[in-house]
């Protein structure tokens, strides 16, 4: 497994993260979707030391009736963080969308509404004058396991540098309860579906992996030396090189001297 | 003799792949019976490498798909470049280029300026290269150049002090300013340093740049031959790929020379006791 963390320190870390980087922009409010899932409810926690947690909206946004037992989880950990939370069901509009253009994809489905999720958000984001908080972590990021302006979309990410298996570590020092620590990982796109049974690795082996290739730099020979299988080795490394264009902003074609994105460089938190 | 300017795209990050387009411009030049082939830099790699700079790296004497580009020079020569990693070096990696000469490699440049700044940023990369040397190529003395090297005029004038009879850079210029006609304004630049190095230093002036984009950067093309004396012997295709075959003949060096007695009264001696003075205490 990567290193395990030091839970109170990097709790300490990303909640003056959250803290400043709202801070400098004078906000001190943020939101997030809240899915009953790991990922959003150690982002809630953090939001919640960092902000105070009045100043934090949990928004949950099931799409209908399914995932019944994750909006309770979800709504039961609002309740506990002492964070405020809605309910907005997206339902409607996904329908009549597709009812416009049917697709038997349902990734595609599940991508949309991804990004219907995010554009409440930023909706919300402008009601609430609050910064939307991004929750993916390091191995969502790394092999490229996200919905590009989808749940990928946010103002800020605390949760981007540490593995799926640290931000477990996290999650119990935060005491996110334990119903929530033992479920398995899920996207969500479709009932069933589950991060593990999707990648073909346990996130174990998967964060094993990537911090040998990303802090390690092994070699694919190196991997497979220290006793990874060739295929889940190879699976890794065709997923992390295949989803590049999920970690950087879109290419912009430079024809002047000075460029916004190649070189006309100032840092993010110029003058705040 | 006949020179080639291979104006390629390489794929960014596949050696393979990019060695097969050497092998492929090599023959083409071949047959167009070119006696030299210069390829830009990081020809075999690709430019906009940041993290892959390490997988990249070859050691040119044992590497086999280096050694496949150079047994593809029989009778003729060829300007190659890569990432360099030497056995004895391990874990540097240079920004290099090569001369080849009849399957043998007879010198090997380091970059010695690493551009860092603005779009740049070389330096996080690469190790940097320590000297300027010039060696004995098949048709005179030759000295190499990478890119930015060229645009530091101290190094074309290393060269010219040693004797070089022909300066010749490789590149990977990015294209930049759209107010200049039909290509990019910095293209300018890389021709005024040319004409003026071929004009002062009485020797050719070859450079081979490469087309194609990276990440949003487009690459320049525009390369060119100068001969001694300020004379554009031809001229690269503007942004697209192109190869670029011209007749030089080593002939104007001697014919320059005699016409210009700039290298015949240069004083590196002087410049030499100056620069050392410069550089033990600046001046104030």
């Amino acid at each position: 497994m990567p290193p395990r963390i030091n839970g109170p320190f990097v709790e300490k870390v990303l909640v003056a993260f959250i803290r400043d980087e709202l801070g400098r922009c004078g906000c001190r409010k943020a939101l997030l979707g809240l899915s009953g899932g790991l990922d959003s409810a150690v982002c809630a926690a953090l939001a919640a030391r960092a902000l105070g947690p009045r100043n934090v909206l949990g928004l949950i946004m099931p799409y209908g009736r399914a995932f019944a037992a994750d909006v309770k989880d979800a709504a039961a950990l609002a309740r506990r963080l002492g964070i405020r939370h809605r309910t907005i069901d997206i339902a409607p509009q996904i329908d009549l969308y597709f009812a416009a253009h049917p697709t038997r994809s349902r990734v595609q489905r599940g991508n949309k509404m991804a990004r219907e999720r995010m554009a409440v958000l930023y909706d919300f984001s402008a009601r609430e004058g609050g910064f939307v908080l991004g929750t993916s972590n390091k191995t969502e990021l790394l092999i490229g396991y996200g919905t590009i302006y989808g749940d990928m979309a946010c103002a800020i990410n605390p949760m981007g540098d540490l593995y799926k298996t640290q931000v477990r570590d996290l999650a119990v020092h935060l005491g996110i309860p334990a119903a929530i620590r033992r479920k398995a990982p899920t996207a969500g796109l479709w009932p069933g579906q589950t991060d593990e049974g999707e990648i073909g690795l346990s996130y174990d082996e998967l964060d094993l992996i990537l911090h040998g290739l990303v802090e390690g730099r092994k070699s694919r020979r190196e991997l497979i030396e220290a006793g990874h299988a060739a295929a889940a080795v190879d699976r890794v490394i065709g997923r992390v090189k295949g989803s590049g264009f999920k970690r950087t902003l879109p290419p912009i074609a430079k024809l002047s001297i000075r460029s916004v994105g190649h070189d006309f460089l100032y840092p993010y938190d110029r003058g705040r | 003799m006949k020179i080639a300017l291979a104006q390629i795209v390489p794929k960014l990050g596949e050696v393979e792949a990019n060695v097969e387009t050497h092998l492929e411009i090599l023959e083409k030049a071949r047959k167009r019976k070119a006696e030299l082939v210069c390829f830009p830099e990081l020809g075999l790699t690709g430019y906009t490498l940041k993290d892959l700079v390490e997988e990249v790296a070859l050691d040119p004497a044992a590497d086999p798909r280096f050694r496949k580009v150079v047994a593809a020079t029989r009778g003729l020569s060829a300007v190659v470049g890569f990432v360099e990693e030497s056995p004895s070096d391990k874990g540097l990696f240079y920004n290099a280029a090569a001369f080849i000469a009849d399957r043998r490699v007879l010198h090997v440049h380091r970059k010695v300026f690493l551009p860092t700044g603005g779009i740049f940023e070389e330096a996080k990369f690469f190790a940097q290269g320590r000297e300027f040397r010039t060696f004995q190529a098949p048709f005179g003395r030759a000295g190499l150049l990478i890119c930015r090297d060229f645009l530091q005029f101290g190094s074309s004038y290393v060269h010219y002090a040693a004797g070089a009879d022909a300066i010749i850079c490789i590149s990977a210029a990015p294209g930049r300013g759209v107010a200049g006609g039909d290509a990019f304004e910095t293209s300018r630049m890389w021709e005024l340093m040319g004409e003026a190095v071929s004009y002062f230093s009485t020797a050719y002036v070859i450079y081979a740049n490469r087309a194609g984009s990276e990440d949003g950067v487009t690459f320049a093309g525009g390369s060119f031959v100068y001969a001694p004396g300020g004379r554009l012997v031809a001229r690269g295709a503007s942004v697209d790929p192109d190869l670029v075959v011209c007749r030089i003949d080593m002939e104007e060096v001697r014919e320059a020379r005699k016409k210009w007695l700039f290298r015949r009264d240069e004083k590196p001696e002087a410049v030499w006791r100056s620069l050392e003075r410069i550089v033990r205490a600046p001046e104030d």
